[in-house]
């Protein structure tokens, strides 16, 4: 059984985040980490291999050169071997574009399982898991809260509109898993030396077989706006005051804004 | 079917079209006005098929009808077959679980431009632009398709970004998309268990005032005095993570990076503290009050109004004092 953990580097969490001039993300101002729901991905794949279902787990990711980093960091926690994809010709790529070049990669290391987180820290649409399972044309397991592989089928604990369902389906598949699957393991000392050791491959479009004309020059979209959000005047302060008088304040503060 | 017109995802549930639907007609409505299209539904689930007309009164011109299923492993087959066929401008979906999955589906299997989630959508000069909160609400971002990028562009819109239109009359034209029988890869994922949970559990993303508890709330018994002021409010009950963990509520109610988007016009924060990840499903709501023992809690920085105080004695005073001015 072979595993695919496609992971992204992020900037830290509460990192000064900004934009560059020409509108990419500035990568270079901010700590990047692994994606934080990413690492709950790790943490489900190294798991099946602690139980014996895993033979071989391997880390995918998308980005420039110093992506490696994060794919070291994760290789430290476990696992056998790391890709990465990078080429000029994906500075600024969207989702689409992400999305095709994880599914192509996804077609050569041809995994019965690909995790993912179920969000990115800097994006937030959620959907590259959903659009690489159907460019695969691969059944997608999403937001899953648990997750389960045996034989050949996998499934996921998924939150209902008022309940859970489990949601299964035959290998291969993509799934994306949320924070409650368990926390993510620390890598140990050991595990940050061996990591070091390793295999790491570099590949690049052409090693996907795919041109820059094939994916609309690196986005379908593009980002033609960044500035910070409005400035919220600081709020209104409600202080050392008996429990009846702060509720007459509120009550007067809604009414105010008609919202009683 | 043109070029302008705007399709809207609109999943139905027990016969009804949901509030996404209702929302995001009236947001393809609005923009389909500026394009000089139609406003038209892509309806699913059970009841869209009777359902899909009386989308009309609410800003739909036509509506395809795509099956009673709402799971988007089997919606996405005749919803592509619907997209590639109506040739429009853009495709707005719900950012919800489901709604995400099938817009995904789309944006995989027809390889179009995605946005989103949006706070706002609009047309400039005959070209779409969303605009959007980036790096967890650091940077508003405005974006746009490239040029010769396919069209639709699939827009993620989270609730409550648009006001359903009410009192309207007309109904839509309602025609049937072909069904599909080609074997479908997303199709092969099926619900093999469902267990639904002990208690109704209310839709979140539908709630206009939304009272959240945190870890100060403390326990399950807890949540009772929110729900007590949620009910004089006429409104939900929510949660952040850590509430959620400790098992106080269900994971249905939790806010946050990993729960729901909320846009509700008003949120009562009580006892959260307000990490970057709760912030993140929330940033969006229009008035916020915070409620919180400690003075100098990361919340204060993004609320309207912030009251320092004992949650467990202001809390009921709020819901008495609402009480009475109504004359209860």
């Amino acid at each position: 059984m072979k595993i695919v953990v496609c992971i992204k580097q992020v900037p830290a969490t509460g990192a000064d985040k900004r934009y560059t001039d020409d509108l990419r993300l500035d990568r270079a101002s901010a700590e990047a980490i692994i994606n934080p729901l990413d690492e709950y991905a790790i943490e489900q794949a190294l798991r099946l291999a602690d139980d014996g279902v895993a033979d071989v787990i391997t880390y995918l990711t998308m980005g420039p050169e110093s992506a490696s980093e994060a794919l070291r960091r994760a290789l430290a926690m476990g696992g056998d071997d790391a890709v990465l994809v990078s080429d000029p010709g994906l500075a600024g790529s969207d989702e689409w574009v992400t999305a095709r070049v994880l599914a192509a990669a996804l077609d050569r290391l041809a995994p019965d399982v690909a995790l993912m987180g179920m969000a990115s820290d800097d994006a937030r649409g959620s959907l590259v898991p959903g659009a690489v399972a159907a460019m695969r044309d691969v059944p997608l397991l999403s937001y899953g809260a648990e997750l389960r592989v045996a034989g050949n089928e996998a499934r996921v604990r998924r939150l209902s509109s008022d309940g859970f369902d489990w949601i299964a389906a035959p290998l291969p598949v993509v799934a994306s898993l949320t924070d409650q699957v368990g926390e993510p393991r620390y890598a140990s000392l050991k595990g940050i030396m061996a990591a070091k050791r390793k295999p790491l491959e570099t590949w690049t479009l052409a090693d996907l077989g795919l041109s820059a004309a094939e994916l609309h020059g690196g986005a379908l979209t593009r980002v033609t706006g960044a500035r910070p959000p409005e400035a919220k005047p600081p709020a209104e302060r409600v202080e050392n005051v008996t429990p009846t008088e702060a509720a007459a304040r509120i009550a007067d503060w809604m009414a105010a804004r008609k919202l009683i | 079917m043109s070029t302008n017109d705007i399709l809207f995802l609109a999943e139905f549930d027990a016969g009804q079209a949901t509030r996404s639907a209702l929302e995001l007609a009236a947001g393809a409505a609005a923009l389909a006005a500026q394009s000089g299209g139609e406003a038209v539904a892509l309806a699913y689930g059970p009841g869209a098929a009777d359902g899909a007309a009386g989308l009309g009164a609410h800003g739909a011109a036509r509506c395809v009808v795509l099956g009673d299923e709402r799971r988007p492993a089997v919606v996405h087959a005749p919803a592509a077959t619907a997209v590639a066929r109506e040739g429009a401008l853009a495709l707005l979906a719900p950012a919800t679980p489901n709604g995400r999955d099938l817009a995904a589906a789309l944006v995989g299997s027809l390889g179009l431009p995605a946005f989103g989630p949006v706070r706002a959508v609009r047309l400039v000069d005959g070209t779409l632009e969303t605009e959007q909160a980036t790096l967890q609400g650091a940077v508003i971002t405005t974006s746009r398709p490239n040029e010769g990028a396919p069209s639709p562009s699939v827009v993620l819109v989270l609730a409550n970004t648009f006001t359903p239109i009410e009192g309207g009359t007309g109904s839509a034209a309602v025609s049937t998309a072909p069904t599909d029988d080609g074997e479908s890869g997303l199709a092969r994922a099926t619900i093999a268990e469902s267990q639904p949970a002990e208690a109704t559990v209310v839709n979140l993303e539908e709630a206009t005032v939304i009272v959240a508890g945190g870890r100060g709330v403390g326990s399950q018994e807890g949540f009772g005095v929110l729900q007590e002021l949620a009910d004089v409010l006429g409104g939900a009950v929510g949660a952040s993570r850590a509430a959620a963990d400790a098992g106080w509520v269900p994971y249905q109610l939790q806010i946050g990076q990993t729960g729901k988007v909320v846009k509700p016009s008003l949120y009562i924060a009580v006892g959260i503290s307000g990490a970057i990840q709760h912030r993140v499903g929330m940033q969006s709501a229009e008035h916020v009050i915070a409620i919180n023992r400690d003075p100098d809690a990361p919340i204060g920085e993004f609320a309207d109004l912030f009251v320092v105080g004992d949650l467990f004695g202001v809390v009921p005073a709020l819901t008495d004092e609402l009480r009475r001015r109504r004359g209860e």
